[in-house]
């Protein structure tokens, strides 16, 4: 099969997250960071922040199933099993936190194959873009998904 | 004070940040991620369909291995302090494996008055092999 290029390009519609303080706390621990900034709500409200914060890699909870994974493998013709992470950045201007209202704006940036140790490979490059109400940047996240093919 | 900040004059390049071991991975901590994150990918849960899908049965999130090498980094630095942290999935991480993460770094800078600390992260499995290699860049106070 060769990979759908024509999807490069593409801007999926925004979607709006607003961040639970619950959502937060069972993400770090999760991954086992009982760090207190994600926890302790009387330390964040003491904190440079004012509450809690969310950690670093927190925004892959911003999820919605117009724009999510299993709707780019549709639109390329495949499916969730033949899927692999292969890299993944999160660029951000301050914390994520919660009660906060955020804006995600996903696109395609690019769409290719490459032939490696076990056998044909298409990359798919995402980004999402994430601002506050006030459309000002918050972060960004920059997605690599990588279809066995 | 596991959980200090470290000041941006403390920190030269080739300094390496404390090593961070999790696991080893049990089954339930990825049914844990997968709720907490929203990523109920089946490849992470349900070994037979691991196995069909030619995977050899059920591995980690690659985004929970990217959470342990984040929390190294925030172990050291503070929360809060990460500006960016990127990584690629190099290697499989299994049931029962041990994954240590382990930081250096690699350059220091003043940009608009922030003082930023730039590093290598990575980390491995049981055997040493690199499982996630990447980089990060904080933002470290100053002291006064």
């Amino acid at each position: 099969m060769a990979i759908n290029t024509s999807l490069i390009g593409k801007e999926y519609p925004p979607f709006v997250v607003t961040v639970e303080r619950g959502k937060i706390k069972e993400f770090a621990r999760a991954i086992g960071d009982l760090n207190p900034f994600y926890l302790d709500d009387r330390l964040g409200q003491a904190s440079e922040w004012g509450d809690i914060i969310a950690p670093p890699t927190f925004a892959t909870t911003f999820r919605d199933e117009t724009a999510d994974t299993t709707v780019v493998l549709r639109e390329l013709g495949t499916d969730i099993s033949r899927v692999l992470h292969g890299e993944q950045e999160f660029e951000l201007a301050r914390p994520i936190q919660p009660g906060h209202t955020y804006v995600c704006r996903t696109r395609i940036l690019d769409i290719y194959e490459k032939t490696g140790r076990s056998g044909r490979m298409a990359f798919v490059v995402r980004e999402t873009a994430i601002t506050d109400r006030q459309s000002e940047i918050v972060g960004t996240m920059r997605h690599i998904t990588v279809i066995r093919l | 004070m596991k959980y200090a900040s470290v000041y941006f004059e403390d920190v030269k390049v080739g300094d390496e940040i404390p090593s961070l071991v999790k696991g080893p991975i049990e089954q339930i901590q990825l049914t844990r991620y997968a709720g907490a994150s929203g990523d109920f990918n089946p490849i992470h849960q349900d070994d037979e369909f691991a196995r069909a899908a030619g995977m050899g049965g059920v591995f980690a999130h690659g985004m929970l291995s990217m959470g342990f090498v984040a929390q190294a980094v925030t172990d050291w630095a503070g929360a809060g302090r990460v500006r960016k942290v990127g990584v690629r999935f190099a290697a499989l991480v299994r049931l029962k494996d041990v994954v240590t993460c382990r930081g250096r770094v690699v350059g220091t800078s003043q940009k608009d008055g922030v003082n930023l600390v730039e590093l290598d992260i990575w980390a491995e499995n049981g055997k040493g092999e690199k499982v996630v290699t990447g980089k990060a860049t904080v933002a470290l106070p100053s002291r006064e």
